[in-house]
């Protein structure tokens, strides 16, 4: 009997332990993306180089975490809520990686600009604008599965949809632009990459709150108004 | 022996008393029967008020009623007074924990407790707004669960508090927090958490100062330096000379207007209270149009608005100037064909003097900026078109001196519109 309780106190301290490792990475990686937005909007390009380090930083977690993950199963069978936790946390962190690719993409984006010469500073404006919305859904996702809160999850994958409907007029926009003025292609070009790269964090963010509608709830909603379109 | 005790072997005693007659004179088994249905008699008694006991005893709570007779009478109540005394001291406990409670709450710096894993006790909800908490749901959470930033987990795990850590807030607008870590009791921790974002500013305001004031006058004056070496070194023809001297005499000029705003500046900060002269805002408005007129060029299309009712009181002269920087400001940054519109309103209430451009606008990031010395949104634009990079802090430290606010709103691309609100003491005739 005492052997057994204590042997399921290790356990839970083993999922918060690995709940907590991936909040970190989750942290690395609002940080990687928030310094992008920062280096976009300042200039700044000297930080692009950490936001790269850091990047490698987030790929050895990820490792590390699904490491952890596949210790965890062979060693203790999770079943039911435990083991969706564990099968969510490997979902999760993959989508936190690639949301890190995104903003090292952003930063290099970002160099190439700035190296090439000034941003032009109207267009700037609502690329920034959707990052923030970006990284405020990152932010939340994380929240909810900090607290294991689905509403907030759910909140995070209705607010997808707006993300995409602005990445979808700062396209038209830049098209216009470039119409009207082909000297500006270049760096148009690239500010679209920096702003699908936004785009993609955004959807990064929506598949990680609808893991966690999965661990809490147990239901799948992947996919869903895909399916109810049709 | 106690007397419950001697009272119970009296009763038997009793029993057997009554039964050993019966039992003599009559039939043994009378006597036995007897003795034993007192005997059991007994036992339903004692029966009866264990179970209540045991009933008890399985929900306590301060019950009146539980009253017992006999040997139980004091047994009860010694139990009834207990948790009387009981309940009296927890609610005097409970009063105590709230009101360290509420003083945690009053205070203004944000306080979070954390016990020896990390996760978070108690924090107030100066707290919970500086970092995003909700105790309601996150008691018991590892902090950096939901305080994510490396620079913060990594401070908190290195366990060297000799430092507070300063961190730039991730959550709502740009704050930042001077975060104290005190180890207290066993493995306990307390973070103590201020919002130090104006004296971060005042830093990098005061630092950034003496960087421009360098930065501003050694630009002209590397010019200077440079045509002084030419012309002493290399023998140039006369009509070189002329424009190099010319060039010369721009720069001097430049570091001269930058000295004089600087004065300017310093003279309006250190002066005593404006004086209470009456300002006639008909002929100001007047002068100002002509201004604007003279500095345009004929470029803008200039307009007044005003019901020529209500004049200000103060000093004539701050207030031309501070005026005056407003409406250059408007045609410097507004593309020739733009128009601009300089309107005067005076209400019981209080007076306002408004300059609205269809220039190119200021991003809301540099409007809080906008009024530092030196804060420039684009440094190559401001200084091309002639600005020292004061004229807005010496407006806004002439109208702070008229008690008026410097309102500024601002749509990139569209135009902007400064306006200096003055309170109804400055109002004369509205």
């Amino acid at each position: 009997m005492n052997e057994s309780q204590h042997l399921s106190s290790q356990f839970d301290e083993d999922l918060s332990g690995l709940r907590t490792h991936v909040l970190q990475m989750g942290g690395m990686v609002e940080t990687q993306i928030s310094a992008a937005i920062e280096a976009y909007s300042s200039g700044e390009v000297s930080s692009v180089k950490h936001i790269v380090e850091t990047d490698r930083k987030v790929n050895d977690l990820e490792k590390a975490i699904d490491d952890d993950c596949a210790h965890l199963i062979a060693r203790r069978q999770p079943a039911a809520s435990d083991l969706r936790l564990v099968f969510g946390i490997t979902k999760i962190v993959t989508d936190l990686e690639r949301a890190g690719d995104e903003a090292k993409k952003i930063a290099k984006g970002v160099r190439r600009i700035y190296e090439a010469g000034q941003m032009p500073s109207q267009y700037g404006i609502g690329v920034r604008h959707i990052a923030e919305a970006a990284l405020g859904m990152l932010r939340h996702a994380l929240d909810s599965f900090a607290r294991l809160d689905p509403q907030l999850a759910e909140e995070v994958i209705r607010a997808d949809a707006d993300v995409d409907t602005e990445f979808k007029s700062i396209m038209r926009q830049l098209i216009t632009h470039m119409m009207e003025d082909p000297r500006t292609i270049t760096t148009s070009i690239d500010i679209i990459w920096i702003a699908r790269a936004v785009e993609r964090i955004g959807d990064h963010a929506k598949n990680i709150a609808e893991h966690v509608v999965f661990i809490v709830e147990g239901r799948d909603i992947r996919h869903q108004d895909k399916e109810s379109k049709a | 022996m106690s007397p419950q005790l001697i009272r119970a072997f009296l009763l038997t005693a009793l029993a057997a008393a009554v039964a050993v007659p019966f039992g003599h004179f009559v039939k043994p088994w009378v006597g036995w029967a007897i003795f034993c249905s007192g005997f059991g008699l007994q036992m339903a008694f004692h029966f009866r008020h264990f179970a209540r006991l045991d009933r008890w005893s399985r929900a306590p709570v301060v019950d009146p009623s539980l009253e017992g007779e006999g040997a139980w009478d004091g047994v009860f109540a010694r139990i009834y007074r207990h948790e009387k005394d009981l309940q009296g001291k927890i609610a005097q406990r409970d009063a105590q924990i709230a009101k360290l409670i509420a003083a945690g709450q009053a205070l203004t710096d944000g306080v979070v407790l954390l016990n020896e894993h990390g996760a978070i006790e108690y924090c107030n909800t100066t707290a919970e707004m500086q970092l995003g908490l909700v105790i309601a749901t996150d008691r018991g959470q590892p902090i950096v669960n939901l305080v994510r930033q490396p620079e913060f987990v990594n401070y908190l795990k290195a366990g060297d508090f000799a430092r507070p850590l300063t961190l730039r807030s991730d959550r709502g607008e740009d704050r930042v927090l001077s975060i104290f870590v005190v180890p207290y009791a066993r493995n306990q921790r307390l973070l103590q958490i201020k919002d130090v974002t104006q004296a971060d500013r005042l830093d990098r305001m005061r630092r950034d100062f003496v960087a421009n004031v360098s930065h501003e006058l050694r630009t002209p004056l590397t010019v200077l330096a440079g045509f002084l070496e030419t012309l002493q070194e290399i023998d140039v023809d006369r009509s070189e000379q002329q424009r190099y001297l010319a060039l010369m005499g721009e720069q001097s000029r430049r570091m001269e207007s930058i000295v004089q705003d600087l004065l300017t500046l310093s003279s309006i900060e250190s002066a005593p209270p404006p004086e209470n002269e009456l300002v006639d805002m008909a002929s100001m408005l007047d002068k100002l149009r002509r201004d604007a007129e003279a500095l345009s060029g004929g470029k803008h299309n200039i307009v007044v608005d005003s019901d020529g009712r209500g004049d200000l009181r103060g000093s004539q002269a701050e207030l031309t100037s501070a005026f005056a920087n407003l409406v250059a400001n408007a045609v410097r940054y507004t593309p020739a064909g733009g128009s601009i519109r300089l309107s005067w309103q005076a209400t019981p209430a209080g007076a306002e003097f408004a300059v609205e451009d269809t220039g190119i606008g200021i991003d809301a990031k540099h409007i809080p900026r906008l009024t530092e010395r030196f804060y420039r949104v684009d440094r190559g634009r401001s200084r091309d078109a002639g600005g020292t990079g004061l004229g807005l802090a010496i407006v806004k430290h002439s109208l702070n001196r008229h008690q008026a606010q410097l309102d500024i709103r601002s749509t990139p691309g569209h135009g902007s519109r400064f306006a200096a609100r003055f309170p109804a003491s400055r109002v004369v005739d509205a």
